[in-house]
C-alpha cells in the first residue's frame, strides 16, 4: 500500500474523534450563539436572533469586568508558575537527601481533580476553622477573610492555581533540562562564563521550546478556570474572582441562557486563540520577510 | 502546509490558510468593535461585513 494512503488510514480514527468531539461541538456552539434559546423559559424553542447575543456581549459590563480580572489572574498565576517551576526543576536537578521523595510528593496536587482542590482550599481558608487564617492570625496578626476582602480572594485563587499547576511546569522543565547536552556548558565553563551568563546565553535558549509549550498550555488552561474558583469563592466577593469561565457557568447553568452563554463562549475562545496566536507569531514564527 | 516564499505585505511568512485565519480574526475583531462603538451611531453591521470581506480578499491575495 502506498505510504501516504497508509498514513491517512492510520490517522483516520484520530481525525474522526477530533472532528466529532472538537469541530462538531464548536460548530454547534457557534450555531446556538446566533439564537435566543432558553429551553426552560416561556418559549423553549430556538429562535434565530442574528447577532443580538453578540450585541449584548459587547455591552455586558459584568463580562468586561470578568475579562479584566481573568487577564490579571492569568498574568500573575502563569508568570509565577513558570518562575517557580523552573526554580524547582533546577533544585531537583541537584542531589540532596530525600530528593526522590520530594520529587514524588511535589506532583501530588497534579493528580487532584480541580473541584477537590477548590474544596480543600475552601476548608483551609474558612475563617475560624481553616488552618491558613489561623496561622496567619497567630503568627503575623493578619486577618484572612476571603468572603469579605476582594483582594484577599483574588490572591488566594492565584495562590491556589500556583499550588495546583506549578508541578506540571516543574516536570516539563526537568524533562527539558535533563535532555540538554553537557558539551555547551563545559565549553562555557572553560571559557570562563559565570552562572548568570550560562543561564541567559545557553540554558534559556536551549529550553525555550519547552518553556513556550508550557506557557501556551498553562495560558489556555488558566483562561478557562472554573471549578476550583467556583468551589473556593463562587466568583465573589462582588465580582473579584468572577473569571470568564465562572461568568459563563453562571450565565448558562443557573439562568439556562444557552444562546447568550454560547456567544460569550465563542468570544472567549476567540480571545484565547488570538492571544496564543499573537504569542506564537511574536515568539516562535520565523521573521524572514523579504527573503522570499 | 509549508509557508510560501512570496513577498506580501504581512510581516510574517504565510500560506493561504494563515491568511484566511488572519482574515477571520480581523473580521471578528472588526465586528465586535463595530457592534460596540459604531452601530450605536447608526452605521449598519452590513457595512462592517462588506469591509471585512474586502479586507479578507486583499489579505488572501496580497498578504
Amino acid at each position: 500500500m502506498h505510504s501516504k494512503t497508509l498514513g491517512w488510514i492510520l490517522l483516520a480514527p484520530t481525525l474522526l474523534i477530533l472532528f466529532l468531539f472538537g469541530v462538531v461541538p464548536f460548530i454547534y456552539v457557534v450555531f446556538v450563539s446566533f439564537h435566543q434559546w432558553n429551553p426552560f423559559g416561556a418559549n423553549p424553542n430556538m429562535v434565530f436572533n442574528w447577532a443580538n447575543n453578540y450585541r449584548r456581549v459587547v455591552f455586558d459590563a459584568q463580562f468586561i469586568t470578568s475579562l479584566q480580572v481573568t487577564a490579571a489572574f492569568v498574568f500573575f498565576a502563569v508568570t509565577s508558575q513558570l518562575i517557580l517551576g523552573y526554580a524547582l526543576a533546577q533544585a531537583f536537578m541537584r542531589d540532596f537527601p530525600g530528593k526522590s521523595f520530594f520529587r514524588t510528593i511535589h506532583t501530588l496536587p497534579l493528580i487532584m481533580a480541580p473541584i477537590i482542590v477548590g474544596s480543600v482550599w475552601k476548608l483551609m481558608t474558612t475563617p475560624s476553622i481553616g488552618i491558613i487564617p489561623n496561622l496567619l492570625s497567630n503568627w503575623f496578626g493578619y486577618d484572612l477573610n476571603i468572603g469579605q476582602s476582594a483582594t484577599q480572594a483574588f490572591i488566594t485563587t492565584v495562590v491556589m492555581d500556583i499550588w495546583h499547576w506549578t508541578p506540571l511546569v516543574t516536570l516539563t522543565m526537568i524533562a527539558a533540562l535533563v535532555s540538554l547536552p553537557p558539551d555547551p556548558f563545559e565549553q562555557a565553563q572553560i571559557d570562563g562564563a559565570n552562572r548568570r551568563q550560562i543561564f541567559w546565553h545557553i540554558t534559556l535558549p536551549m529550553i525555550r521550546p519547552a518553556i513556550l509549550a508550557t506557557l501556551f498550555i498553562r495560558l489556555m488552561d488558566a483562561m478557562r478556570t472554573v471549578d476550583e474558583v467556583l468551589m473556593l469563592t463562587g466568583g465573589g466577593p462582588g465580582s473579584a474572582t468572577r473569571y470568564v469561565g465562572v461568568h459563563i457557568f453562571k450565565e448558562v447553568f443557573p439562568r439556562t441562557n444557552y444562546g447568550y452563554g454560547s456567544a460569550i463562549s465563542v468570544v472567549v475562545l476567540y480571545l484565547t486563540i488570538v492571544v496564543c496566536w499573537l504569542m506564537y507569531v511574536g515568539l516562535i514564527a520565523p521573521r524572514n520577510k523579504g527573503k522570499g | 502546509m509549508k509557508p510560501e516564499r512570496r513577498p506580501g505585505f504581512l510581516p510574517i511568512q504565510t500560506n493561504w490558510f494563515d491568511r484566511l485565519f488572519i482574515s477571520v480574526v480581523l473580521w471578528v475583531a472588526l465586528s465586535l468593535f463595530w457592534l460596540r462603538f459604531l452601530e450605536p451611531l447608526g452605521l449598519s453591521i452590513w457595512i462592517c461585513v462588506a469591509i471585512s470581506l474586502i479586507l479578507a480578499a486583499v489579505i488572501i491575495r496580497r498578504g
